[in-house]
């Protein structure tokens, strides 16, 4: 029925309670794991929420401040309006969402016609996926060159379009994956009761393809938003994403941590909470990717 | 009279004109931005070419390639590299896996505590290196207090030449562990339930249990895993970036980011065009050994993919 369940990893139901016979101990030091690595994981993030409330004077005591009496919310006033913040959730806003939505579109599309029809054999999916591999840093330099030949460096397009190198190959793996495991049949009804291809793909296949989509946009969305190595070799200070602005904020000769770590968190913020939103799609979507059998 | 075969046959070969428009946009942009970098690459990598130098280029053939390998900080890079890979192969599928099977037994809040353990790997690496640069901070960070109050020496962490690799390692770890966790939390998940059960009545050990079942069965999420990582491990820069800067003195410069130092500060750029095709030439060769080695049949405990079910 719902092709979509079949394919994902089912959400913890009665089916996967283990049974009473497994001894106690290893559920208690299950437990402990779990509650050893939440810890480690997220302490450095309490350490960042934590530190973008402290008023100046707490920024470099000894010993530390863990839990601050009074919430000091100048540092987000000041990391978004004097050191650009502000422009930052702008701009990489702009960038993810156009890289993310060009990369989606385009990307779905070419990994419908790569599951069904097979265009160009397995050359043509092997280069797609080999780009994958790619380190940034391996086509920094022709890259900047490419882009400062067409006098775009530094904009919107250059990034947006330079970030499509890891998109677009993201996407087409996933979706691809996702596409040769859903069965055919009610696509080939619809082109027989008359449907176009284009239709038959938007009508019955994209549907279908809810959840896929959901939770590949979702890290695409992540990706491009986190971006780093490429920003800083395409950005001269004009367009700043988040990720670009923090370094900058070092060069000042005192360090500012409060104003970093109100920063950091602006920049966090967004898909932590993203992500917990659509957290049975993040979870699935990485599984989509990772599980099934090609 | 046809068959339903090879209805459905010429039904499909019949889109061609669809298939090839839908393919064309992704192909144009990812040829245009690949394969130009890299011919361009390739070529200046057999030229002496200096950026912004008014000398003009010579072919010198295969001389940055000889010299990549009797430069001194290279190998070093590589070894650093190296032992970014060694982590995720050692402590991060270690741990990943050990915190995957917990969680697997804990179903009731799993979702949310895989979510929330997957923050570090959501989060920008930007982002996470300047938390770490504030827990690393000598005299006001929390890691030294917490060794202060166990009465452990002080440590200056990514300032010290022996401790900064290390460092750089245990951010690597924080950041990419729950990723790893994740990904083989999911391949648990595809297990099929009767595995387990058989295993039950047959009386093994949990032990026995993950050795001889879980591990065999999770090879192909574990074989992709490690190539993500690995890959990832290649690509190491923004929290050396951010952290040391590939100090003290060259410590904690990686593959990437010596190749970036050639490239973007001495302008070398025929040189790191070397550097960049010795490197992605390494990662092809990892990730063929180890999709190799990982997909060897398994014997007895080979079951079906659990996924291949809705594509049959």
């Amino acid at each position: 029925m719902n092709s979509a369940g079949s394919v994902s990893p089912t959400p913890p139901g009665p089916a996967m309670q283990r049974p009473v016979t497994r001894s106690r101990t290893s559920l208690w030091a299950s437990i402990l794991g779990v509650a050893i690595g939440l810890v480690f994981f997220l302490f450095p993030i309490y350490w960042m929420l934590v530190t973008s409330v402290k008023p100046p004077s707490e920024w470099l005591t000894n010993p530390p401040v863990f839990i601050p009496d009074r919430l000091y919310l100048q540092n987000y006033t000041d990391a978004l309006f004097n050191w650009g913040g502000l422009k930052g959730l702008e701009d990489s806003g702009i960038v993810a969402v156009s890289a993310t939505a060009i990369g989606m579109v385009l990307g779905t599309l070419a990994a419908y016609a790569l599951a069904r029809f097979r265009v160009g054999g397995t050359n043509l999916s092997f280069f797609i996926l080999s780009l994958l591999f790619m380190p940034p840093v391996a086509i920094g330099i022709p890259m900047f060159l490419f882009w400062s030949a067409l006098g775009l460096v530094d904009t919107y397009i250059a990034l947006v379009v330079q970030y499509l190198t890891f998109t677009l190959p993201f996407v087409v793996w996933v979706m691809k994956g996702f596409f040769e495991d859903l069965p055919v049949d009610r696509e080939e009804s619809a082109l027989v009761n008359g449907a176009s291809r284009l239709r038959a793909f938007w009508d019955v296949v994209l549907p279908n393809a809810r959840p896929a989509l959901v939770a590949t946009g979702l890290l695409a969305f992540i990706f491009n938003w986190n971006e780093f190595s490429i920003a800083v070799l395409l950005s001269r200070g004009r367009v700043t994403t988040l990720p670009f602005i923090l370094p900058t904020m070092m060069e000042s000769h005192y360090v500012l941590w409060g104003d970093i770590a109100a920063m950091a968190a602006v920049g966090a913020l967004p898909v932590v909470i993203i992500a917990f939103l659509l957290q049975r799609y993040l979870v699935r979507g990485l599984s989509f990717g990772a599980i099934r059998s090609e | 009279m046809l068959t339903a075969r090879q209805r459905r046959r010429s039904r499909w070969s019949g889109g061609r004109r669809f298939a090839l428009l839908a393919v064309l946009p992704t192909t144009i942009i990812l040829v245009a931005l690949s394969i130009f970098p890299l011919l361009y690459s390739l070529g200046i990598s057999f030229t002496d070419k200096q950026l912004l130098s008014l000398v003009p280029a010579r072919f010198i053939g295969l001389g940055n390639y000889a010299e990549l390998f009797q430069d001194s900080l290279f190998w070093s890079s590589l070894a650093v590299t190296a032992a970014f890979a060694a982590s995720v192969l050692t402590v991060q599928l270690g741990v990943g896996l050990a915190l995957a099977l917990a969680l697997h037994r804990l179903p009731r809040y799993q979702q949310f505590l895989a979510t929330l353990l997957l923050i570090p790997s959501i989060i920008s690496s930007s982002v996470a290196s300047f938390q770490w640069r504030s827990l690393f901070d000598y005299s006001s960070g929390p890691l030294n207090f917490f060794l202060g109050a166990l009465h452990l020496p002080l440590l200056t962490w990514t300032a010290d030449p022996r401790l900064a690799l290390p460092s750089l390692l245990l951010v690597d770890f924080w950041q990419w562990t729950p990723f790893v966790t994740l990904l083989l939390l999911a391949g648990l998940h595809a297990l099929p339930a009767p595995v387990f059960e058989a295993a039950r009545v047959d009386g093994s050990t949990g032990w026995q249990l993950l050795r001889y079942q879980t591990l065999p069965l999770l090879r192909r999420v574990i074989a992709i895993t490690v190539i993500l990582r690995l890959i990832g491990a290649f690509k190491v820069f923004d929290i050396i970036y951010v952290l040391t800067a590939g100090g003290p003195g060259s410590a904690t410069e990686s593959l990437a980011f010596y190749n970036y130092v050639q490239g973007f500060r001495y302008f070398s750029i025929g040189y790191s065009a070397a550097m960049s095709y010795v490197s992605v030439i390494l990662v092809i060769v990892l990730a063929r050994v180890i999709l190799r080695y990982m997909e060897r049949p398994v014997g007895r405990a080979a079951a079906p993919a659990p996924t291949a079910e809705a594509a049959a």
